[in-house]
């Protein structure tokens, strides 16, 4: 099974949650469940609430938990993500479809928009974050290969766990070096200077880590 | 003239926001013409997508949805709207007007401090919409320098063509037909002797094109040794206009003739000839 496509259970929060509120209505909601990103996006442009709504409720715990990776602070992700939204409602133009996938452009603008905060803050607020001892290395490092929970186990879609699993098929150092230039918003020359190794190794070790994330979500289609 | 190509490994990197900040400024404003690199990029983002997608899954607050809405302007009166209808029920008046109060005044705070981050967004989206603009109009910038020296280009050559008309309709110039040799198929060409404007022009065409590495150069022969004019290679068509100047110093010209050589041009004349021509009639 391949990983493009809609999240549907892990990402679609429950429709009691969505009941807090009156509007958009219900069935407005419902009927818009089975639709692409990509016609929520055409439907938002024209202000349709319902729709908006769907893709709130379908992305909100993959942006928030994207974002907390990188701020690794739960109020700063939430301004995150409200931001994100908000500028998604405001602006969904910016999504161009003919560009590609919706979902590739919106962790592209999470990981930006985190990232952003994380430099205007210094990452004083994310070593806060960690434990006693915790470098910032092992806290990006630190992506589990098992489920947290049972909880979250059952949530998280099929799809996600093939990712982690290709995330975790990679060597620790190639993951390391992926991982902190997406999550932890350094370029290579600074992953290079955190890491104390030459930069054609960090280049290195980014280039094979991209290949065989690559070749194991070719394969997993 | 094109830039370079974005390479799988650059695209990689841009994707996961690993390079530079100029360097990442360079890849969006090429991949924002080149729909090839653009299509790299988009794959690249579909891989980078992945590591996102693997991270620990989290469920924000619930409040969260509510402030989401509020901000993006959704929100219809919930809250107070209810405690209205219950005042106007009659229940409790006066505890529920104090209670409203109380909390009319919390909410009118909390309406504040959102209000500030609404407004907060809307200036970071202006500022957004500023530097988009910014890399619009260097990319505008850009393509503007590009056309400037296409016109550069296309104007001398529209001299280059007046000076062969004119070399054409000379009294001072010599036309001399060349012949084409062995394999060179159906390429006719003519070489232009002005003695006037000093200048010599070589005009071909149904040129085949060299492979990389080979190109082809003029030779004149004087007192039995060769001397270069020059390199050049035909356009897509197979047409080809080069021009030089006359030798300096030669006293005689016997022929011509055109070679195959390396890239570069070689000092020597050592590849197989294509055309050739004899100079001996020149007036000089």
């Amino acid at each position: 099974m391949g990983w493009h496509g809609n999240p549907e259970t892990s990402g679609v929060r429950s429709v009691t949650r969505a009941g807090e509120f009156a509007r958009p209505a219900e069935e407005d909601r419902l009927a818009r469940l089975g639709w692409t990103d990509e016609r929520l996006m055409t439907a938002i442009v024209l202000r349709d609430e319902p729709a908006f709504a769907v893709l709130y409720d379908r992305y909100v715990d993959l942006v928030y938990s994207a974002s907390l990776r990188v701020l690794a602070d739960p109020q700063l992700a939430e301004d995150a993500t409200q931001d994100i939204f908000v500028r998604l409602w405001r602006r969904p133009e910016a999504f161009i479809a003919d560009r590609g996938r919706f979902l590739s452009w919106l962790m592209s603008v999470v990981r930006n928009r985190a990232v952003d905060e994380l430099r205007a803050r210094g990452r004083r607020r994310r070593r806060e974050a960690m434990g006693p001892g915790e470098t910032e290395e092992d806290f990006l490092a630190a992506i589990p290969c098992e489920q947290d929970d049972p909880l979250q186990a059952a949530q998280v879609h099929e799809e996600q766990i093939l990712v982690r699993g290709a995330l975790c098929a990679l060597p620790a150092d190639q993951r390391r070096a992926l991982e902190l230039a997406y999550f932890g918003g350094l370029t290579q020359q600074e992953i290079a200077f955190a890491l104390h190794e030459p930069l054609g190794t960090v280049k290195t070790r980014i280039r094979l880590g991209m290949q065989k994330l690559r070749r194991a979500l070719q394969d997993q289609r | 003239m094109a830039p370079a190509h974005i390479t799988q490994e650059q695209a990689d990197e841009f994707a996961i926001g690993a390079l530079e900040p100029q360097v990442a400024t360079l890849v969006a404003l090429h991949a924002d013409d080149c729909p090839e690199c653009r299509a790299m990029v988009a794959a690249s983002e579909r891989v980078a997508t992945s590591l996102a997608l693997g991270a620990p899954r989290r469920v924000p607050s619930p409040g969260l949805r509510r402030r989401v809405f509020k901000s993006a302007g959704l929100t219809r009166p919930g809250l107070l709207g209810m405690a209205v209808r219950v005042a106007t029920a009659g229940a409790g008046v006066a505890a529920v007007l104090v209670a409203v109060a109380a909390f009319t005044g919390m909410v009118s705070v909390r309406g504040e401090v959102r209000d500030l981050k609404t407004e907060n967004a809307g200036l970071q989206s202006q500022i957004d919409d500023a530097l988009s603009q910014k890399v619009e109009i260097a990319a505008i910038t850009r393509r503007l320098s590009d056309e400037e020296q296409t016109s550069n280009e296309l104007r001398l050559a529209a001299r280059g063509d007046r000076d062969l008309l004119l070399a054409l309709l000379s009294p001072e110039s010599d036309v001399a037909e060349v012949f084409s040799v062995n394999d060179s198929g159906p390429a006719i060409g003519r070489l232009v002797w002005d003695e006037q404007q000093k200048k010599v022009w070589f005009v071909a065409s149904h040129l085949l094109p060299r492979p990389a590495g080979e190109t082809y150069q003029v030779w004149v022969s004087s007192g039995g040794r060769y001397f270069s004019l020059g390199t050049f290679n035909p356009d897509d068509s197979g047409f080809a206009r080069y021009e030089t100047i006359v030798p300096a110093g030669l006293k005689s010209y016997e022929s011509a003739v055109v070679t195959i050589e390396r890239a570069g041009g070689s000092p020597e004349r050592t590849g197989p000839s294509v055309f050739v021509t004899d100079l001996s009639r020149l007036r000089r």
